[in-house]
């Protein structure tokens, strides 16, 4: 018997993948995020609601990630920017290679930002780097304020958490300061956001931040 | 539940490695899963044998390796215990806001084959 050392990722094609559109989108100096969370916390909606706001200003186009239905990328087309539906027939998540085949059928113009929504799942899509400059977590109110210890993998590598539905917070028991705490013991570097999508409290602050990382990232380009 | 398209990954990557050193039937693979991986080892054990399941390397043996995520506290500059699956915000020690640090292991170790030569059987 002959003992080989391989010492490779386990998920090196992946991350050959994810390499390839980092370096797609390094040289024109579009931001590409990578949204992860549960089911039902809100993603599409606050891309829509990102559109109205950033769209006349910003170059924007979407990547939909669901296990069915085109509805996603049809909300976002309706909402006035470019989309593509990737539909994973059952997988939990979204990987590079799907992100690179829907970018080729795409064909999208030149980009300022890229937004990927992926699976609706708070665990699967962690693993998957699709060559984003950062993930971007969600976390509705409705879901409960134990999250991020409950699921440290995302909330540790997520860059910014945007805690959504708001507007729902006389009706449910979440406590923001507890979310907080918890996201910075996992990730002390990480930003925090409440938004509600429906009232628009938070929404400028959150455009705001892709602004600040979009120009950064064209700034680190020169 | 991604650990049937990771356990598939680990298989072609070890059938990759081995056909660059004659080709061969696995009979072990080592990994390395931390515990940041958001991965069950378990999970992974069963699909492995899925994934095997009827093929040439039916037999092969996948030893997990476990690696807790650590803490660390940049002050003190070690590294601080706690209790798996509970986190330290600050150090014990000086007070100081802990870092994490490791435990996003996903890697294939080693691989062990019996080279079709040695009566490994035929090509694959």
């Amino acid at each position: 018997m002959t003992e080989i050392d391989v010492k490779q990722r386990i998920l090196a094609a992946n991350e050959a993948a994810a390499a390839e559109v980092r370096a797609r989108y390094r040289g024109d100096g579009t931001l590409v995020i990578n949204l992860i969370s549960s089911p039902g916390s809100g993603k599409t909606t606050l891309l829509e609601k990102t559109v109205a706001r950033l769209g006349g200003r910003l170059r924007l186009a979407a990547i939909e990630g669901d296990i069915a239905t085109e509805r996603d990328a049809d909300r976002l087309r309706a909402a006035g920017i470019p989309a593509r539906q990737i539909l994973t027939g059952g997988a939990c998540h979204l990987d590079a290679r799907q992100v690179q085949g829907a970018l080729a059928d795409a064909a999208f113009p030149p980009l300022d930002v890229l937004l990927i929504e992926n699976v609706g799942n708070l665990i699967c899509p962690t693993s998957y780097d699709l060559g984003e400059d950062l993930k971007v977590a969600l976390l509705s109110v409705a879901e409960g304020d134990d999250k991020p210890f409950k699921y440290p993998a995302i909330f540790s590598r997520a860059r910014v958490t945007v805690i959504t539905k708001v507007d729902l917070l006389p009706h449910v028991e979440f406590d923001i300061a507890a979310v907080k705490e918890q996201v910075s013991v996992l990730n002390p570097a990480g930003r925090l956001l409440a938004t509600s999508a429906r009232s628009g409290e938070g929404m400028a602050e959150w455009c705001g931040l892709l602004e600040e990382l979009l120009a950064a990232k064209r700034a680190a380009r020169t | 539940m991604h650990e049937m398209g990771i356990a598939m990954s680990i298989l072609d990557s070890c059938r990759a490695a081995v056909a660059q050193h004659g080709g061969g039937r696995l009979e072990e693979v080592h990994v390395a899963v931390g515990e940041l991986s958001a991965l069950e080892p378990e999970l992974l054990r069963f699909a492995w044998d899925a994934a095997i399941a009827g093929g040439p390397d039916a037999a092969c043996r996948l030893e997990v390796e476990w690696r807790p995520a650590r803490q660390r506290c940049p002050a003190c500059a070690e590294e601080k215990p706690r209790t798996p699956g509970s986190w330290l915000r600050l150090c014990p020690d000086c007070g100081q806001p802990l870092q994490i640090e490791g435990g996003d292991e996903l890697d294939i170790l080693r691989v062990s084959f019996v080279s079709y030569d040695a009566g490994g059987g035929a090509g694959a």
